[in-house]
This record gives structure tokens, C-alpha cells and sequence, in this order.
């Protein structure tokens, strides 16, 4: 999951002896689930066995598959929306008021009913305690209240269409029998939880936890697979060998030259890494001569972003690019007009120089250019030490930036370091990536809304290049107040102009959702021609998508 | 007698002084925990979801420095070391069930590497310039030369991917419970060869070289030659004369390395990714879990501390001279 990523021994060896134990080859004769399946993530510590769903360090664990939200919005198909514990949902007031009709003969797992009273329960659990609101819905939340029997009204303060994503795909319902009756719910472990999805917890030690399948679940016939063993694996190594023997089927880290450690062990194996965010380079707003437009443009135009995903990134994470959009994944958000502007950003010194210089900047006697204030074009980028891919990313940045007369030294800090000085705004530029959501603008708003920074030296939530512009705030405002996708579209193309011509953020590579899947005994995986969710084990609520699309071979 | 009173002054002042340590490392360190959750959840948290995960996680409350100190001193002396930031239970609980996994592979793996190693360097020096000496302290020197890790990875892929002979990871299957039941406890045992091994092949060395080298210098004593003089058997020279001399040294780094058995052997617990304490101290740290990463270090500072007071109770019964001296 973390991209804690070191030199793995790329260790050949044809082995997937018939030693492997615990693939479990499904029987599928009689109905009800069978099968075991191993799911491989390195999360980079042993189970501390808290399922507790508002935790931000646990609920991984938790959402999707024990816990369930009430729609799923897969972030592959633009928003598409599927129907979990809620049936049916409308916008209405002007956008600020969103009605939930919440399912009928849904039970939790210790046999009571789940109904409206428990959503409603649950967002005035989150308001009641604000360190549970992982996602911030109260800040645009008025009330929420339950309505007739199986209804359930939220009023916002202002239109926030986008906030149906947190509100209906990210917050998992809890039951009110169980939760009220906790004196501190965010302290509350939750090591055996109860829940109204398609598996229990059952039991959890600090090496494994074992998912077994909710024999009463309420989809008919779901899951198909009876257990999902989820090991600790503390760093990637030991986590790509289990997939690479075929201990594992479902992996969700980086495996270092992935074709000959793993694809090529089977034809079962697979891999497929969709792309969801960018992986930016952040110039401090408050730092001269950064806040000048042009030595951003200088910069954008000096990254070679093919070199930067080729070499930096093995390939895996494709180029980005200058609209701030993520391509393929949200291709159909893209603003014909903005593609062929992003197309001038490509990589080109010598017009980066040209730029500087018609802008008044003139080149020192090192080959660094100074502007006209007196200041040598030479920073500092903060840079996540841990992640080697992103050091060595830096390192095309920064030949880059040479070539076209700026210089760029890297610190590459701790990840205690790092985020100190990203959330304070004590850096010159940050190399960062954000975590997006399921349209553009989520991403857009995390890098641009000014309601989201603080001054330097406090805090800030995102935006932590500290960019502010009226214009781009009320932009990312409007979209918040329509539900038309073709207005939306149209804002998101304006944005994707401010992009372009104030370069606030500059996009280097995508990130993409890490997943290698084994189809030797499981089939329903999610692939390229089948988007169904978010393939990453560590998605949530994808990943409980993902477990109820599977089924023993 | 006086030997021992002062000894034990010195170990509370010791454990004084790291307890202090102990409280002001993690509060110098960039960052807080709240910093850490807001690095997991970028994005989606407003500032003021962030003061209220601060609170409740007992931090930024202005409380001064000197009255956490005061308060964090009386926790540590009742044993009450509050909860983890990450899960929200009991630290106590979370290392009780890290400990045993570190107690079983790193402690009974230094014993026998002490045991073995101080025994074969005896047996070097005794036949010194034979073929044993001639051959084992060489073989177990450079031993000690390689890099653990890497004596790891080679380990895995000889025993485990080439011939998968035995499990590349974890201390025991995932499907299986821990139990005291043969089919866990050999898969456990099954686990733990490979680890055990690389943590031999890389330790055993030092004990025998240090042991050897003294007993050479030993041997060379007059009251060897007296013993021998007296026509006393090989084998009480060797044991009750040469050895018992010899083992001072030894004794000290063994005690010395069963307190560290205690904070886990990181590596071990990562290239094999084995359940344990070093790992979690990694965690703690990185996700600046105050609570966990105190327990940790005190476990750990008392461990050595008390291990270093046995050997110097031992030391006193084997060496007369240092009971007497001063």
C-alpha cells in the first residue's frame, strides 16, 4: 500500500511447486461460498485488530467489505453510481437538499434490522465528534435527519454536489444499537464489528486477519468466496514473494521489474496499474521569484515527463500533463482547446530560456538565470526520501531544469520532515501528489481552493503551495452548485485553462492504483475492459466491491 | 556487598536519566501525531477536523511541558502507558502480543549463539593452531562481516524460492491459529529456521573471537603453568582455570545482548517479515505514536539495564577481584 519501496532482490526461480498452501481451489459443487483467498498488500506494520470504520488508520480494513456506505461511486467510470444500503437518492432545493430512501430487509450481522435511523445516527455520530468526520461533511452539512421510515434528508448550508462522494461512497453506516451505547467513539476499537456487509472479522492476530463470508448476508448468493485471508506484510519484499509463488492472488504494491518477478511466473498472472491522480511538482506562492507565472511556465516547460515516468517511474506511472487532468481514467473531462495548449508544455529548454529572458530575466555567469529583482532562479524541493521512484523522478526534473537555466536541489526528507514542512508551507517547491477522487475536480479543488490553505507556518489542509485567486475559488464553487454534467464540464475546462495559464501546480506523472490480480482459482477481477471499481486492495469501499464480483474458479 | 549498593545506585540513576530521554526525544521530533493522519488523509480533512484529532488524541492541549513530564513520570512508575494513536488500544496489550514472538526467535537464538560460540572459541585456543582453530574462527569472522540482510536474502532464495523447502515470510501460515497444538507449533518452528539461521551465521562469530583471543592471552598465565606444574587433569585447566577466566568479556556483551534481544532485531523482522517489537518501534516512529514508542524504549532501556546489573552480579560471583576493589 505505502510506496515504502526499496531494492528488491528480483530473485528468479521457477517454483510454484504444489508445496503452496492455502490457494484454497474451490470446490464449487453445492451453493454458498468456498474458496479461500490471500490478499498481499504491504501495509508496513502488524494488525493492531481495530476495525473501528472512522479510524483513519484502520478503516481500510473495515469499509467496503464489514462496513458498507450507502452508494458506490466508481472513480474509473466517471461517477458512476451503484446502490448499496441506500436504493434511491435525489437532489432537490437547489441542490442542497439530497434525499436517501435507504434499502428495506437489510440486517446487521447480529441479527437486528438496518434502517434509516442508523444512517441518520451515523452523520450525528460524525458531527457529535468531529475527529471521526474523516471527510469533512460537516463543513458543508447543516442537518441531517430521518424522514418517514426509510428516508433520510441531509441540508446543506450551500449547493455541494461534489459531496455526495464523501457522503454516500466514503462513510460506512454503523448500527445505533451498538455505537450509541459508546461512551468515546473515536477511541473505540471495534475488534469484532458489527456490520451489515458480506464479511465478518473472525478472528484477527497482528499477523492475519481472516474475513469470513456473512452467511445471512443480504444479497442473495453473495459472496461467492467463504474466507479472505489478509496477512501483515511489513515491507514489499516479503509481500511480492507470496504473489509471486502464488501464495497470494491479490496484490497492491510496487514489484520492481513486475513482468519477470511476477507476470511471467504464470499465465494466471496479471497486473494492471489505472491511473487516478498526479504526482506534482508545488511552487510556494509566497516565495519570489516563484510567485511570477513565467518561471512556473519556465519550469513546466523544462520537465520532461516521458523521461520522468520512464525512468523514474519504470514505466508504470504514465507522463502527466499540463491541464491537471488525469489521462486515460478521466479523458472525457478533457477540453479540446486545453489539450492542444498542454501540448506547448512539452518538454522544451531552450523555449523555457527564451520565455525567462523576454520576461526580463538574464543569465548569470553559473548558467542560472536572475531575475530582475536580483534573485537567482535556484531552490530547494522538498521530496519523500522513502519513495525511491519519486527520487529518482526528481532526478530528470532537476537535469531538466538545468538545461533550462534553473536550479533545483533536492532534500530528500523523512516522512515526518517532509509532511512538517508541506502542511507548514516551509519549502521552495514540494514534489506531492494528492489523492484525487472520482472526477477532476476533486483534484483541482485540492490544489486550488483557497478555503483549503493557511498561512505559512500554520497548517493547511491541502493547497499547500498556498495559491489564492477569487476567480478560480468561485469557478470550483459554481461546479459545486450544479449537478449537469454539461456544465461541469464546462467549468472544469475553464479550470483547466487556469492550468495552463497560471501553472499553479505542475503536473510530472500519474499515480496509479497499484494491483496485481491471479486468476488461477478466482475469477470476476476487475481489468481494463471491466472497470468495475478500484482494483487496489487498499480502495475503500472498492475493495469491498471487488470481493463481492469474485468467485472461486 | 557495597559493590552491589553501588551498582544498584548506578542503575537508577541510569534508568533516571532515560526515562528523561525517553520523554523529551519523541517531543523534539518534527511533526506530531496529528501530522501523520492528516499525511494519510490529505485532502479531505478541514482544518478543524484537524484540531478536533489533535484533542483527541491528547495533544496541543497547552498543557506545559513540565506538568506532561511530572504526569508522563508518575504513568511509567504505575505502568499505565495510555493508548496507541493508531488503534486506539492499550500499548501494554499491543506489545504483550508483539513480545513473545521476539522473546522466542532473537533470545533463544543469542543464547545458543553464545553458548556455541563461547564454547568453540574455548576449544580453539586450547588446540590453538589446530585444525579447528584453523579453520571454524576464520569461517565464523566473516560471518560476522555480512550484512544480516543480505544473509537473509540469500537464505530466502536458496531455501525458500529456489528449493521451496520453507516459508519466504511471516511467523506462522496465515490460515493457521497460534496454539499449542503440533501442527502450529511446527509450522511456527518452520518459520523460524530460516531467521534463527541467518541470525547465527552472522552473530556466532563475535562470541568466538572474543573468547578465543582471550583465553590465548590466558593460557599464557602463570597459573596455568602452576596448574599444569601440579599435574592436574586437561580438562579442569581448561574448564575451571582457562575458561572461567576467559568468560569475563563474554559475559558482559551477553548481557548486554540479551537486554537488546528485547527491542527485536528490526532487519531480522524485515526481510523475513517476522512478527515482533523491532518492527513495531519502526511503525511507532513513523506514524509518531507517542504512547507506543515510549513503551518500546523503556522496555528496551530497562531490559539492558537490569541485564547489565545481572552481569555484574555474575561477574562479582566468578571474579573475586572485583567484589574487593576500592
Amino acid at each position: 500500500m505505502r510506496r515504502f519501496r526499496k531494492l528488491a532482490l528480483a530473485a528468479a526461480g521457477g517454483l510454484m511447486a504444489a508445496v503452496l498452501a492455502a490457494c484454497g481451489s474451490g470446490t464449487t459443487s453445492a451453493a454458498g461460498p468456498s474458496g479461500t483467498l490471500t490478499i498481499s498488500n504491504e501495509s508496513g506494520g502488524l494488525w493492531q485488530c481495530s476495525f473501528n470504520p472512522f479510524n483513519s488508520s484502520a478503516n481500510f480494513l473495515s469499509v467496503g467489505n464489514v462496513y458498507e456506505p450507502l452508494v458506490f461511486v466508481n472513480a474509473l467510470q466517471n461517477d458512476q453510481t451503484t446502490p448499496w444500503l441506500a436504493t434511491k437518492w435525489d437532489w432537490s432545493n437547489g441542490n442542497k437538499t439530497l434525499t436517501f430512501t435507504i434499502r428495506s430487509g437489510v440486517k446487521w450481522n447480529d441479527g437486528q434490522a438496518m434502517g434509516a435511523a442508523d444512517v441518520a445516527f451515523t452523520y450525528n455520530l460524525l458531527k457529535k465528534n468531529a475527529a471521526l468526520d474523516l471527510n469533512s461533511v460537516w463543513s458543508v452539512l447543516d442537518s441531517v435527519a430521518q424522514q418517514g421510515t426509510d428516508q433520510v434528508v441531509f441540508n446543506f448550508k450551500a449547493p455541494a454536489v461534489p459531496y455526495f462522494f464523501y457522503i454516500a461512497d466514503q462513510i460506512a453506516i454503523v448500527p445505533q444499537h451498538v455505537w450509541s451505547t459508546i461512551a468515546d467513539p473515536v477511541h473505540y476499537t471495534d475488534a469484532k464489528p458489527v456490520a451489515t456487509g458480506a464479511y465478518e472479522v473472525n478472528p484477527c492476530t497482528p499477523q492475519n486477519i481472516t474475513f469470513t463470508a456473512n452467511k445471512n448476508y443480504w444479497q442473495p448468493g453473495l459472496p461467492k468466496v467463504a474466507k479472505v485471508l489478509y496477512p501483515a506484510f511489513t515491507s514489499n519484499d516479503p509481500a511480492n514473494n507470496y504473489l509471486a509463488t502464488g501464495q497470494a492472488q491479490w496484490g497492491s504494491q510496487f514489484i520492481p521489474n513486475i513482468d519477470a518477478f511476477y507476470a511471467k511466473k504464470s499465465p494466471d498472472h496479471h497486473y494492471w496499474f489505472p491511473p487516478i491522480a498526479q504526482v506534482s511538482l508545488f511552487p510556494n506562492e509566497k516565495v519570489a521569484p516563484l510567485n511570477d507565472p513565467v518561471v512556473r511556465k519556465a519550469l513546466a516547460l523544462a520537465i520532461d515527463r516521458n523521461k520522468a515516468s520512464s525512468v523514474g517511474e519504470y514505466g508504470y506511472e504514465p507522463a502527466g500533463n499540463q491541464m491537471g487532468i488525469v489521462t486515460p481514467t478521466f479523458q472525457s473531462w478533457v477540453d479540446p482547446a486545453a489539450q492542444s495548449a498542454a501540448a506547448s508544455f512539452n518538454y522544451n529548454p531552450t523555449k523555457a530560456s527564451s520565455m525567462l529572458e523576454a520576461a526580463g530575466y538574464h543569465k548569470g555567469s553559473d548558467g542560472i538565470y536572475v531575475s530582475p529583482a536580483g534573485k537567482r532562479l535556484s531552490f530547494h524541493v522538498i521530496n519523500q526520501g522513502g519513495y525511491s521512484d519519486w527520487v529518482a523522478t526528481m532526478q530528470v526534473v532537476i537535469q531538466g531544469a538545468k538545461a533550462a537555466g534553473i536550479e533545483i536541489i533536492p532534500d530528500n526528507l523523512s516522512a515526518n520532515d517532509y509532511n512538517d514542512k508541506l502542511f507548514n508551507g516551509n519549502f521552495d517547491l514540494a514534489y506531492y501528489a494528492e489523492t484525487g477522487g472520482p472526477a477532476p475536480y476533486y483534484e483541482l479543488r485540492q490544489w486550488l481552493y483557497s478555503a483549503n490553505t493557511a498561512p505559512i507556518g500554520q497548517q493547511a489542509s491541502t493547497n499547500f503551495e498556498r495559491y489564492s485567486d477569487p476567480q478560480t475559488d468561485s469557478l470550483l464553487d459554481q461546479y459545486g452548485a450544479t449537478a449537469d454534467p454539461a456544465a461541469q464540464k464546462q467549468i472544469i475546462a475553464k479550470l483547466e485553462q487556469v492550468m495552463l495559464t497560471q501553472v499553479p501546480v505542475i503536473p510530472v506523472t500519474e499515480s496509479v492504483d497499484w494491483y496485481q490480480y491471479d486468476t488461477s482459482h478466482f475469477t470476476g477481477w476487475p481489468t481494463p475492459q471491466n472497470q468495475y471499481a478500484l482494483p487496489a486492495a487498499f480502495q475503500i469501499p472498492d475493495m469491498g466491491q471487488v470481493l463481492l464480483h469474485l468467485s472461486p474458479k | 556487598m557495597r559493590y552491589l549498593i553501588r551498582r544498584l545506585g548506578f542503575f537508577v540513576l541510569t534508568l533516571w536519566a532515560a526515562l528523561t530521554i525517553n520523554f523529551l526525544i519523541p517531543r523534539l521530533m518534527p511533526g506530531s501525531p496529528a501530522t501523520a493522519i492528516l499525511a494519510r488523509f490529505h485532502g479531505r480533512l478541514t482544518p478543524t477536523a484537524l484540531h478536533a484529532i489533535e484533542a483527541s488524541l491528547g495533544i496541543n492541549t497547552n498543557q506545559g511541558i513540565a506538568s506532561q513530564y511530572v504526569q508522563y513520570i508518575g504513568n511509567t512508575v504505575t505502568l499505565n502507558f495510555g493508548d496507541s494513536v493508531q488503534s486506539f488500544q492499550p500499548v501494554a496489550k499491543i506489545v504483550a502480543q508483539a513480545i513473545p514472538w521476539t522473546l522466542a526467535l532473537v533470545g533463544i537464538t543469542t543464547i545458543v549463539a553464545f553458548i556455541l560460540g563461547t564454547g568453540i572459541g574455548a576449544i580453539a585456543a586450547w588446540k590453538r593452531g589446530g585444525k579447528l582453530d584453523s579453520i571454524l574462527p576464520p569461517v565464523f569472522v566473516v560471518g560476522t562481516g555480512l550484512p544480516y540482510f543480505w544473509v537473509g536474502m540469500i537464505l530466502i532464495i536458496l531455501f525458500a524460492e529456489i528449493n521451496p523447502w520453507l516459508p519466504v515470510a511471516l511467523g506462522i501460515d496465515p490460515g493457521i491459529d497460534v496454539a499449542f497444538n503440533w501442527p502450529a507449533i511446527s509450522n511456527m518452528l518452520q518459520h523460524a529456521i530460516l531467521p534463527a539461521g541467518a541470525l547465527l551465521i552472522t552473530s556466532i562469530g563475535t562470541w568466538v573471537l572474543t573468547m578465543r583471543n582471550t583465553m590465548v592471552t590466558t593460557l599464557a598465565e602463570d597459573y596455568i603453568r602452576m596448574a599444569r606444574a601440579k599435574g592436574l587433569p586437561n580438562r579442569r585447566i581448561m574448564v575451571d582455570y582457562a575458561a572461567r577466566n576467559s568468560i569475563l568479556p563474554n559475559l558482559t556483551g551477553f548481557a548486554m545482548s540479551l537486554g537488546f534481544v528485547v527491542s527485536g532485531a528490526v532487519l531480522v523482522e524485515d526481510v523475513f517479515n517476522y512478527p515482533g517489537v523491532g518492527f513495531m518501534l519502526v511503525q511507532a516512529v513513523q506514524n509518531e505514536d507517542f504512547p507506543l514508542m515510549q513503551c518500546l524504549f523503556l522496555l528496551i532501556t530497562v531490559a539492558v539495564l537490569v541485564a547489565v546489573l545481572l552481569a555484574d552480579i555474575a561477574t562479582a560471583l566468578l571474579d573475586p577481584r572485583t567484589r574487593t576493589a576500592r
